[in-house]
């Protein structure tokens, strides 16, 4: 049932990846973009990959919409004609997709027991999980504790972007505009149902936050999803309005402090005698050192993914009132 | 019964993502994005159950509350752009 669905999906994405690169509307595009995101978060899920699809829905359905939209209003909406190098390009697509072809050839059966991803350090993953850490979701505990370095690369990954983002789109205006932004205030139906959604959202991502040991989720996915609610509530009262319930300042001391507060949790453990990002010696009991460490980086990474979020937000939308 | 439920859902799937790249109107084009939304909602709903595994609703979850931001952003972007150029707010030339 699961190859139909997945083969089926696949085909629609196909097709919704081919008309986004033929759509000369970059409205069009932008939408279609939703619909890929969309369909790709299924196949995700078909795949069992939750994490991955929980990850896709917080950020590809929600947040990449309204900053796609939120860089169109500052261009124009046709794309520019371009003319020549079409044969290269072609060239080099065909060559990628035969070789990508070939590759498939070789790569093992999905959910095949014998294929090489499951026989070298994942046995191992799966043994020590509940010894050594003890949370249901293996997933995060690979994540936070074993592949902790990796993570902490990742969050370094998101700091930097954000930190790019900034210095070439953000500007804070010294004087109040003349006409503040009014976001969709005036319209009904539209504040109603963005006030009541509001709260859900922000209760959500605290649960995918501090859940993430049990269930799919964690940093990464309640970041995007805190992160949603408030630009919801920018949406709905105005971006002015927003920067007053969450000032610039914030916003920079999230994206440094979550970052901050994920290698002080590493920098600790080495004070109290371990390795870097060794959580066991945080506490007197080593798995609930491993608890401690993994809630505090998992807080660490949270919120540096909503502070970069909605700095790259605010910065498209403080520069023309998106 | 979860299968034929599914099916149905994914045929809508398919209904839906036509409507999409024939248009001819933004509307069409936001509408359809919408109901995609949404039947990805009910399809993953239908495979939590299906296989078993109700925990991972969250994922459903998940996009019935995010879905509405996106419907927003568009409303909000087609706002601003009537208000700089009122004539062509809603026309799309391909």
């Amino acid at each position: 049932m699961n190859l139909i669905f997945g083969i089926f999906l696949l085909t629609l994405m196909l097709i919704t990846g081919i008309a986004v690169v033929r759509a000369k509307n970059l409205f069009v595009a932008t939408t279609l973009m939703g619909i890929f995101s969309l369909l790709l978060a299924a196949n995700f899920f078909l795949l069992d990959a939750a994490d991955v699809a929980l990850t896709e829905a917080a950020v590809g359905a929600g947040i990449s919409t309204v900053l796609f939209l939120s860089a169109l209003s500052l261009t124009a909406e046709q794309e520019k004609p371009c003319y020549g190098g079409r044969l290269v390009a072609l060239g080099v697509v065909v060559i990628t997709t035969l070789a990508l072809l070939h590759a498939t050839l070789d790569s093992p059966r999905v959910g095949d027991i014998n294929a090489p991803v499951h026989q070298h350090v994942a046995p191992w993953y799966i043994e020590q999980t509940p010894i050594l850490i003890d949370v249901p979701n293996i997933v995060t505990a690979i994540l936070a504790s074993f592949r902790g370095y990796d993570t902490l690369g990742e969050v370094f990954v998101v700091f930097t972007a954000g930190i790019g983002v900034m210095f070439l789109l953000a500007h804070y205006p010294h004087k109040k505009p003349h006409k503040p932004h009014q976001g969709l205030r005036h319209y009904l139906i539209q504040r109603l149902v963005g006030r009541t959604v509001i709260p859900f959202i922000l209760l959500f991502g605290f649960y995918v936050q501090f859940h993430g040991d049990f269930g799919p989720g964690g940093g990464f996915q309640a970041g995007a999803l805190i992160a949603a609610a408030i630009i919801l509530y920018a949406l709905i009262e105005g971006t002015d309005t927003a920067l007053t319930v969450i000032p610039s300042w914030l916003l920079t001391g999230m994206v440094s402090g979550g970052a901050l507060l994920y290698s002080g949790v590493g920098i600790a453990g080495m004070l109290m005698g371990g390795n870097f990002l060794d959580y066991s010696v945080l506490a007197s009991d080593p798995v609930a050192g491993q608890h401690l460490g993994i809630l505090l980086i998992e807080l660490g990474v949270g919120i540096t993914v909503t502070g970069v979020l909605l700095s790259i937000f605010f910065a498209f939308a403080s520069r023309k009132h998106f | 019964m979860y299968l034929a439920v599914a099916l149905a859902v994914v045929v809508t799937m398919g209904l839906a993502l036509i409507r999409a790249l024939l248009g001819p109107t933004v509307y069409d084009r936001v509408l359809a994005v919408n109901m995609m939304g949404t039947k990805t909602v009910l399809l993953l709903s239908v495979i939590t159950f299906a296989i078993g595994r109700p925990d991972f609703l969250d994922l459903a979850l998940a996009y019935a509350l995010i879905n509405f931001i996106g419907v927003l952003a568009v409303l909000e972007f087609f706002r601003k752009r009537s208000e700089l150029d009122p004539e062509n707010n809603t026309r799309e030339a391909e």
